[in-house]
């Protein structure tokens, strides 16, 4: 297998439709009265929203904007506006800042300096804003990670990644900026750099240490079971830098798969307990 | 039996674990097929629970006959129509070994099962943790000519359908529950078993979505040169009434003759070579 960018590439209009029909049914089965979700201002959310849009209107549709004063971004807030707007979705702005700071006096071990400890509390909150306004509104959380973002493990236990849905998950970045230009959202908005906003100034590609584009092109060439050394010297990089890939790859499956429990009886939850998610 | 014959694909979605529901779109839509000349109607894998079911199909398998294709089998007898479907299938000897099954079923009662004889284990699936497979091909002699049955994976192995032909089988029965990512591989393997059959193919998929497997439909009747005669909508539920005509496949055994060319020695290599991978 050649490992080009002509691999990414996707039969957008193909996708999006089988997209938009994941949601709608789902959210139809669950017997729910609509989506929410938040919005950062970023490319997967802002393409989350485009296609929960289409799938069951705007008008079912909540985006969430959640700053908080370390990460406050006004440019990721107008993109947040503006993508709602755009796909006729209400928004609502919850200011997370007070109970973030709750937390950290609430901790009597909390280290301020822990950077990541404490951007993880965000991450989480946020998610518990999204899940009571979903209990409140009887709606379900759709979430918008991707599936760079997931396989490297590149998230928030029980954070950012808590959803009932995962509508794009299984599309690379790179994949999701052309869906996202694809379905309309505006092209400088698609391409910005990815953060997850856990602190200020905070950049993917920085902490991840390659750029998206190749770094889809190692995923891909992992999904596919490709050796290290194919890998890397199809993509002119250093075995290490592969090798570093794939460690991350495969150490980030407890996030990934999250129920584990020492097997003692005869079927157990998270092991060979396997039940279909369904409409009861 | 009949020159021409009409029949129905019936792509449906389900209600996973619904039994009476499900049941109940099978009635549907065999009386609309039947107001539409229809003599066969033709349903998807494991339509009666659903595909993606789990652990739960342990409870919802039944014997055959059982109350469903006993009721199925009343739907049959009050239309006049023939009937093919999908179940999880509980073994009436043993009553704890289960089969991914096709059950056909006329106007008389039942016609007979189909056993899946390859279980996809790979990948989304896991049918071999669930069913036993079957052993043997299904070519069964009915008013409506000969009809031979296989279900979705069986289709990559063309040993299937050949040993249903060579049975007699004139129209062949594929029912499946394809996601969508697999599609080009089925609209392939669905035309050339028609085609080196030299025989009509019916191939029924599932619609709709279960647990983030899309089903994308796309049923059709091919036929005995690897034509789509009939084709359903992709990706949603759909009806299709088209006709199958028996003497094309005269014109068809000249033109390719397949069967005439078949190399029996050949066999005996084919199966030595594959105890040896």
């Amino acid at each position: 297998m050649n490992l080009t960018p002509a691999v990414l590439e996707l039969n957008l209009t193909e996708i999006e439709t089988r997209i938009i029909r994941f949601i709608r049914e789902y959210v139809e089965k669950a017997g729910t009265n609509g989506i929410v979700l938040g919005l950062s201002g970023g490319v997967d959310s802002s393409t989350v929203a485009a296609l929960s849009s289409r799938a069951i209107g705007g008008d079912k549709v909540l985006g969430l904007l959640l700053p908080e004063k370390e990460t406050l971004n006004q440019g990721d807030m107008e993109d947040a506006i503006l993508v709602a707007k755009k796909f006729n979705l209400e928004t609502q702005v919850c200011d997370i800042t007070r109970a973030l700071e709750g937390f950290y006096e609430t901790i009597p071990i909390f280290d301020a300096g822990d950077r990541l400890c404490k951007g993880n509390i965000k991450a989480r909150s946020r998610m518990t804003v999204l899940y009571y306004y979903a209990n409140k509104l009887n709606r379900i959380v759709c979430g918008s990670s991707d599936k760079s973002e997931t396989m490297m493990g590149y998230f928030t236990k029980w954070g950012d990644v808590a959803a009932d849905i995962s509508p794009i998950m299984d599309l690379y970045k790179t994949q999701v900026r052309r869906l996202a230009e694809h379905l309309g959202v505006p092209r400088e908005l698609a391409l910005k750099p990815a953060t997850p906003a856990l602190w200020p100034n905070q950049l993917a590609e920085g902490e991840l240490g390659i750029k998206y584009e190749m770094l889809d092109l190692v995923l891909f060439g992992l999904e596919r079971f490709m050796s290290i050394e194919e890998i890397a010297e199809q993509l002119r990089l250093d075995n290490d830098l592969v090798l570093k890939v794939k460690k991350r790859w495969l150490s980030a499956e407890h996030k990934r798969r999250v129920l584990l429990a020492p097997k003692l009886g005869y079927r157990t939850p998270g092991q060979d307990f396997r039940l279909p998610r369904n409409d009861y | 039996m009949k020159n021409r014959i009409k029949l129905a694909l019936a792509q449906i979605s389900t209600r996973r674990e619904n039994k009476e529901e499900n049941l109940g779109k099978i009635e549907e839509l065999t009386t609309q097929a039947k107001t539409q000349g229809a003599d066969l109607a033709i349903f998807p894998e494991m339509c009666l629970t659903g595909y993606v079911v789990k652990d739960q199909v342990y409870e919802l398998a039944e014997t055959v006959p059982g109350p469903s294709t006993r009721r199925v089998a009343t739907l049959a007898k009050k239309t006049g129509m023939h009937i093919i479907f999908g179940m999880p299938a509980l073994s009436e000897k043993s009553r704890a070994t289960l089969y991914n099954a096709a059950v056909f079923i006329g106007p008389e009662g039942l016609i007979g099962t189909y056993h899946k004889m390859y279980l996809p284990t790979h990948s989304v699936f896991e049918e071999k943790r669930y069913f036993r497979p079957g052993y043997q091909p299904a070519a069964f002699s009915t008013a409506l000519g000969n009809i031979g049955l296989c279900i979705c994976y069986d289709l990559f192995f063309p040993e299937v359908t050949r040993l249903a032909r060579l049975a007699g089988a004139q129209l062949l029965v594929c029912i499946s529950a394809s996601p969508a990512v697999r599609r080009s591989y089925f609209e392939t393997l669905a035309a050339a078993r028609a085609l080196e059959n030299t025989a009509y193919l019916a191939y029924v998929n599932l619609a709709g979505v279960e647990d983030g497997l899309q089903f994308w439909g796309g049923s059709r009747l091919i036929n005995p040169t690897g034509d789509i005669v009939a084709k359903a909508k992709y990706d949603e539920e759909d009806l299709v009434v088209c006709d199958v005509d028996f003497q094309e496949m005269k014109a068809a055994e000249p033109f390719i003759p397949t069967l005439r060319d078949l190399r029996p020695e050949l066999y005996e290599q084919l199966r030595e070579a594959a105890e040896h991978i």
